[in-house]
């Protein structure tokens, strides 16, 4: 499978500090993939280096099929990308500023940035100076570059940053539709774990530079559901004992059922792993979501 | 598209609609204007001291009011005032990409980097030839208006030449700034380099030794101490074009090469 990004074992060294460690990730086309992790955990760094903008201290990028190297023109014509915060020439209008993109992107259509004003509500503004517009508005100017050229893939750094309600789910809305309507990948970074939730195909926890979890539909699901959260020393034993239910493992000592009998009568489990020699420490029903697991996962 | 002429227009439209060239270029009038000052004073120091432009006490010791005069002021102000304010254009160019923090939004796109910083040095060329020009034109009319005595054609046109010449040296000792510009990602680190250079370019000079460090050749050329062909050798320009030539390649190699933090 041609993935829409591929990294292997993506390390990056900053001095003595290891920003991103062994990271692989590989981001089907099409999907939407969701970045987590706490400041400072490396999503930046990672994105950085997806877009060519440092270089790997070990390991490979590849975006869109082609290794990415330093310099060149590399894949960017099918990329669109927002890093960081927003930025635009101050001194320039919204417009302005999306016509230089537009010339630098290779856009030949001319009526790409009325289209992509329109597409993000900032037709009102297309004269106004950048430096003058609100923080939510400054967003979505930085959202238009991004996507003028329609690109195969979208990476975003924290894309519903200083957007309103409204704005956010606006946002949203808008992924979903580029991704499924138009098959773009979209990779984006994200604090917000609602919206993560919402949208995302596949979540990638990043913790202290390392790729610490990937989480598929599956087992967004299995978070999501009602399940019977076991917490026990010996994970092995427990997943032989239990081998009948439906077992996800959540982390070292973590176990969650499905299960529906088990889920009602969590006392049968308890009977089942104490006759094994391998009693819970902990049995609870939880309807479990990504923030709680999410800060589970990243807990010291 | 032309991607690089799309980046020479995106260069030329941020310096069109930025304020920052234009006051230094109006900024920069200051100095024919100062030069026309100084030939209505000399041309009549008494009458000058009535008008209160002079103090009384004040001792004259340039030479008589006439053209060739007024144009080796003016070859001065460009190789000296010029290279501050030269600085700053070059300086505001590539080190605002680091503090408006656009710099990223040119990182991975399909115009290259390369292209992009050579359509940066193409615009502050542009823009230094254009207010050199300017400054002649407008020394011109000043000249006229103060009616300088010793105009000659030839006289004129080889003051053109120096001026000219002055701030192709002068243009030709940016790429270091761009440099620190764009390695010190904002406007600090190419400034105090600026003033560096500036302090040392005198001191150098002072000492007899100006031909032999670049950043003093251009007020060396303008005549400033004395005929250039006593101050100046070939070995002055080679250095002149090889700080440039090193400036050029250690400003590409960072855009191509260092790793884009911010």
């Amino acid at each position: 499978m041609e993935f829409a990004i591929e990294t292997n074992h993506l390390s990056k060294i900053f001095g003595t500090v290891r920003a991103v460690q062994d990271v692989n990730l590989h981001v089907k086309k099409g999907e939407i993939y969701s970045f987590l992790g706490l400041n400072g955990a490396g999503k930046t760094t990672t994105i950085r280096a997806l877009l060519g903008m440092i270089r790997p201290s070990e390991g490979h990028v590849k975006v869109l099929g082609q290794a990415l190297g330093p310099g060149g023109r590399g894949p960017w014509a099918q990329v669109g990308y927002m890093v960081e915060s927003p930025s635009a020439y101050p001194e320039l209008s919204v417009r302005e500023n999306l016509e230089v993109a537009r010339r630098l992107q290779r856009i030949q259509n001319t009526n790409a940035v009325d289209d992509v004003m329109e597409r993000l509500s900032i037709s009102t503004y297309a004269n106004r100076k950048a430096g003058t517009l609100s923080s939510g508005n400054f967003q979505r100017l930085g959202l238009a570059r991004a996507l003028m050229h329609k690109p195969a893939l979208l990476i975003l750094d924290e894309p519903a940053n200083a957007l309103d309600p409204a704005g956010i789910v606006e946002i949203r809305e808008m992924i979903i539709r580029l991704a499924r309507e138009e098959g773009m990948t979209i990779f984006m970074s994200s604090h917000n774990l609602t919206e993560v939730d919402k949208l995302a195909d596949r979540i990638g926890i990043i913790h202290k530079g390392k790729l610490v979890e990937e989480l598929d539909a599956d087992r967004l699901d299995a978070i999501r559901a009602r399940q019977l959260i076991v917490d026990i020393h010996d994970l092995v034993k427990a997943c032989a004992v239990l081998e009948n239910f439906q077992v996800v493992q959540l982390g070292e000592h973590r176990l969650a059922i499905k299960n529906k009998q088990a889920i009602e009568s969590p006392e049968t489990i308890a009977t089942l792993l104490v006759n094994a020699g391998t009693p819970p420490y902990r049995l609870a029903v939880e309807q479990e979501d990504l923030e709680n697991y999410f800060l589970h996962l990243t807990a010291n | 598209m032309n991607t690089f002429y799309s980046a020479v227009w995106t260069e030329t439209l941020k310096v069109r609609r930025s304020k920052v060239p234009l006051l230094t270029a109006i900024g920069f009038m200051l100095a024919p204007l100062a030069a026309g000052l100084f030939m209505i004073i000399m041309k009549d120091p008494e009458r000058a001291r009535e008008m209160g432009l002079l103090s009384t006490k004040a001792q004259l010791m340039m030479s008589t009011a006439e053209w060739s005069t007024f144009f080796g002021m003016l070859t001065q102000a460009i190789a000296i005032g010029g290279f501050m304010l030269f600085s700053i254009v070059t300086i505001w160019v590539f080190g605002r990409e680091f503090a408006d923090r656009t710099a990223k939004d040119l990182m991975a796109i399909p115009t290259s980097r390369e292209e992009i910083v050579t359509a940066k040095f193409l615009v502050v060329a542009g823009w230094v030839m254009l207010v050199t020009i300017l400054i002649f034109g407008v020394g011109l009319l000043i000249g006229a208006l103060v009616d300088i005595p010793g105009w000659t054609n030839a006289l004129a046109w080889h003051s053109f030449l120096d001026v000219i010449g002055t701030a192709a040296l002068n243009l030709l000792l940016m790429t270091p700034a761009a440099f620190f510009a764009t390695a010190g990602r904002g406007y600090l680190p190419p400034f105090g380099w600026t003033v560096l250079a500036i302090f040392f370019a005198q001191i150098i000079a002072a000492t007899g030794w100006g031909d032999w460090f670049p950043w003093s050749v251009p007020a060396l050329f303008s005549g400033m101490v004395g005929p250039r062909s006593e101050q100046l050798g070939i070995h002055s320009y080679v250095l002149v074009v090889i700080a440039c030539a090193l400036g050029l390649i250690a400003t590409f190699y960072w855009w191509r090469s260092t790793d884009q933090t911010r």
